[in-house]
């Protein structure tokens, strides 16, 4: 026993000894000369499927000389409930990042814990940055009760989605472009019925769509959002002041419903809809299964995108339409706001001191050096200039490393932070090109040009009201997805009885505070 | 202190799994009070201020909990039902089996979908299941029957859950069974055989009855986690459609407390899983021993 003692307090002043070092580091570290301040940055990646910079990419280095900063990247999910988890779990622990991307609704209840900085006196730090991203609209996004919280950092091109339909298929059946829902209804019919593909199978359909919601676009979400707005109820809110409130309390969302019921019950919308993912239903469009759907410019127009469309269907034409007129008239695509992302400041950052340095460091990515190394790589190695001074993925030694080829796309992730869509952006991302089977000349940017002059809901600032709670979210969902679906039957009397008792569970409520929070914030039109 | 270091070896080995369970179990248990407090990430979880029951009275009052503890009940139990006698029958098939090489193809294809994610699976299933082109569709319409929408169709859903879940882990489950099986002595099959004794016969008077407390065994511990009904293979799976069937208590605690920052509520409800589980297997533990069965401890 006696033997075991000696060996314990032998053993603990032994780790006592290794320990004192670390317990003395802020002595030794004053003597040394101030070594780079380390930044911790969780950012939104560019290109999903890339990986992150290499550990030799040339931007640690002239960060770390040029503003001694040692900057460490973490790449946040892709999926925004993987990104929600990872930044509240770090939260949770108090371990958030220095900087890291995050969605407004994750900062609404971060902020309240204390956890995140005010970055009000970082735009007078950051001029260059300030005047190209960051707009009176943009400084609001992310304020909250009179102070900013976030850098609200212009975001996806707002109307780049439209409604599409193969025009191919119009020809072949002699169809005219849908107008109005009942001519588009019966062009759907067609499209399901009459083999417009004439291969002899009974294998197309007339929408196709999945389920894609969020904030501003409740369910069943932005793919049927050009149906919905044919009655004057697309979007989750109403931001006219003369009837703000829920979409869904007008009596035309009935109608819509019944609407998309018909499609449904009639088959002339691809029943794998409910079934989808965002990819299942891309591919499904590729592959000739639906003739009608709402697609954004990009991921229908850009050479990658468009190849396997073109390689299945050398004859095949998506053309862009207007969005069809409703029984009383009204058309819109969708509801638009001003999209952003946010980048947030942690007060663990700020209370270490590195909040100027963050700003030092989103300055210098503001300045030429800084936007075209984030955003296109190295001169020479991963982009030329063409004689207009926009980046082409041209006339470079090794074409594996072009910022638009798989070589050279981890050098490009950051470029959502120097990003703000302005032209050059806008001409390097969506270069003129020609299909390699069909040999058409193709321009996402000018699709985009064409989705842009159709008729929208203007809905600014629709994905800042406050948001129901799970499982009052949860009721407006199943309950239109039941009706749809025909678990419940879609009468006028069910759907007033539905209504009631989702008013009673918290529906009347997240309306009426969704109201006041629009009227205080002057949101409304 | 010198049988210590005689044994050595043995007692590293177990040094392993002691140091997972201390940090992965044991210092957790530390955290489990933030299911009784306002858990603020500043004020830490010594700091946040004590709530009471407020989490577990949030969770029990919710609009859905009696339907979330019905379908997790019921995904549980239909996986327990359904998969623990496939996986059994499976074992037994392959110790029978005098074909070694079919025996080790067999044994590695039912392996094999234990190692797919419920994101490939979903794939899977996407492709065999979709009302439009799904090949089990394609069937049924080849016959001249209506295309069923399996994935968002409240009553066969719960049927995907449980016979996929069952497809996917059968051939995993089995190993347990097959371990047990390899322990029989096998001169009671000798004899079995010298008596005359068929195949049906050896199974039901020799398997069976050996393999029973590997059985029991894996009852009782599948009961302790009957609140676990397969997070990772719902979450992938459910659609709005099917919320009705498909919400079980960890999708709902995801939704509800990891997503809308509610810590102590996500604490709580795990808390209530555990020690529901715990009665569970302290009470069927009890109750198998006093049928004379082999109990855990």
């Amino acid at each position: 026993m006696k033997k075991q003692c000696i060996v314990c307090i032998a053993l603990i002043a032994l780790l006592s000894l290794v320990s004192l070092p670390l317990f003395s580091q802020g002595t030794a570290e004053a003597a040394k000369p101030a070594g780079p301040v380390t930044i911790e940055l969780w950012y939104g990646a560019a290109i999903t499927e890339a990986g992150p910079p290499p550990a030799d990419w040339v931007g640690f280095q002239i960060i770390k000389d040029k503003l001694n900063i040692d900057l460490k990247l973490t790449a946040l999910p892709s999926n925004e409930s993987d990104q929600d988890v990872k930044v509240q779990a770090a939260a949770a622990a108090n371990n958030l990042p220095d900087l890291f991307m995050v969605r407004r609704d994750v900062l609404t209840r971060l902020v309240p814990q204390g956890l995140i900085a005010s970055v009000d006196d970082m735009y007078a730090k950051m001029p260059i940055r300030t005047k190209t991203h960051y707009d009176e609209v943009s400084r609001s996004h992310a304020r909250f009760n009179g102070k900013a919280y976030g850098l609200a950092d212009p975001g996806s091109i707002i109307k780049n989605e439209g409604l599409l339909i193969r025009k191919d298929w119009l020809d072949n059946l002699g169809l005219a472009v849908p107008t109005t829902t009942d001519e588009l209804l019966a062009v759907m019919r067609a499209f399901t019925f009459n083999d417009p593909d004439g291969n002899g199978k009974n294998d197309t359909y007339g929408y196709g769509a999945f389920q894609e919601i969020n904030n501003y676009e409740a369910w069943p979400g932005r793919r049927l959002e050009p149906i919905f707005g044919a009655f004057g109820v697309d979007g989750t809110w109403d931001m006219t002041a003369s009837a703000a409130g829920l979409n869904l309390f007008k009596p035309e969302f009935y109608d819509a419903m019944a609407y998309l019921k018909q499609m449904v019950d009639e088959g002339i919308i691809d029943p794998n809809w409910l079934a989808y993912k965002k990819d299942d239903f891309r591919a499904a469009w590729k592959q000739g299964r639906f003739g009608i759907m709402r697609e954004q410019n990009a991921a229908y127009a850009a050479q990658a995108n468009y190849a396997p469309f073109d390689k299945n269907f050398p004859n095949g034409e998506w053309i862009v339409i207007d969005a069809p007129k409703g029984p009383k008239g009204h058309a819109s695509i969708g509801p638009y706001t001003a999209n952003f992302r946010i980048y947030a400041i942690s007060a663990k950052a700020e209370k270490e001191g590195k909040k100027d340095k963050i700003a030092q460091l989103l300055e210098w990515m503001a300045s030429d050096e800084g936007y075209y190394l984030l955003g296109w790589g190295v001169e020479g190695v991963n982009y030329t200039k063409d004689a207009n001074g926009v980046p082409v993925a041209a006339n470079l030694p090794d074409a594996n490393l072009a910022f638009s080829a798989p070589g050279g796309q981890t050098v490009t992730q950051l470029r959502n932070m120097v990003f703000y869509n302005g032209d050059i952006e806008l001409y390097a991302r969506y270069p003129k090109y020609v299909t390699e089977t069909s040999k058409k000349e193709m321009s996402a940017l000018d699709v985009m040009r064409i989705m842009q002059t159709k008729k929208w809901t203007a809905a600014i600032g629709s994905d800042t009201l406050p948001i129901p709670n799970a499982d009052l979210k949860r009721f407006y969902e199943q309950g239109l997805s039941e009706f749809i679906t025909g678990k419940r039957v879609l009468t006028k009397d069910n759907w007033n009885k539905w209504l009631d008792e989702f008013k009673k569970l918290g529906g009347q409520d997240w309306n009426d505070k969704g109201v006041a929070f629009a009227k205080e914030n002057n949101l409304l039109y | 202190m010198r049988d210590i270091k005689r044994h050595r070896s043995v007692y590293v080995l177990l040094a392993i799994p002691l140091v997972y369970y201390i940090i992965f179990k044991y210092v957790p248990i530390f955290n489990g009070q933030i299911a009784f407090k306002d858990y603020m990430a500043l004020d830490g979880v010594l700091g946040s201020q004590w709530v009471g029951l407020k989490h577990f009275k949030t969770f029990i009052n919710s609009y859905y909990f009696v339907e979330l503890l019905r379908n997790t009940l019921m995904y549980s139990f239909g996986k327990l039902v359904f998969s623990l006698p496939l996986a059994i029958i499976l074992a037994i098939a392959i110790y029978e089996s005098n074909r070694p090489r079919l025996r080790k193809v067999v044994q590695t294809l039912a392996y094999l979908p234990h190692f797919l994610s419920w994101v490939i699976m979903y794939g899977i299933l996407l492709a065999l299941l979709a009302p439009g082109d799904g090949i089990l569709n394609d069937i049924i319409k080849l016959f001249g029957g209506k295309p069923i929408d399996f994935l968002t169709n409240t009553k066969a859903f719960p049927w995907i859950v449980i016979l996929s879940d069952a497809w996917k882990e059968m051939g995993w489950s089995a190993i347990i069974f097959i371990a047990a099986l390899m322990g029989i002595d096998p001169s009671l099959f000798e004899a079995a055989l010298v008596e005359g004794a068929n195949s049906w016969q050896r199974v039901r008077y020799i398997t069976l009855p050996s393999i029973r407390p590997v059985i029991v065994i894996v009852v009782l511990l599948r009961l302790g986690t009957i609140l676990d009904a397969g997070f990772n293979q719902i979450f992938m799976l459910y659609s709005t459609p099917v919320l009705s069937v498909a919400d079980i208590i960890d999708t709902w605690v995801y939704r509800q407390g990891l997503l809308e920052f509610q810590f102590g509520l996500a604490t709580a409800v795990g808390l209530f899983k555990g020690v529901i589980g715990m009665f569970l297997i302290l009470g069927s533990n009890r109750l198998v021993k006093r049928f004379g069965g082999n109990s855990l401890y």
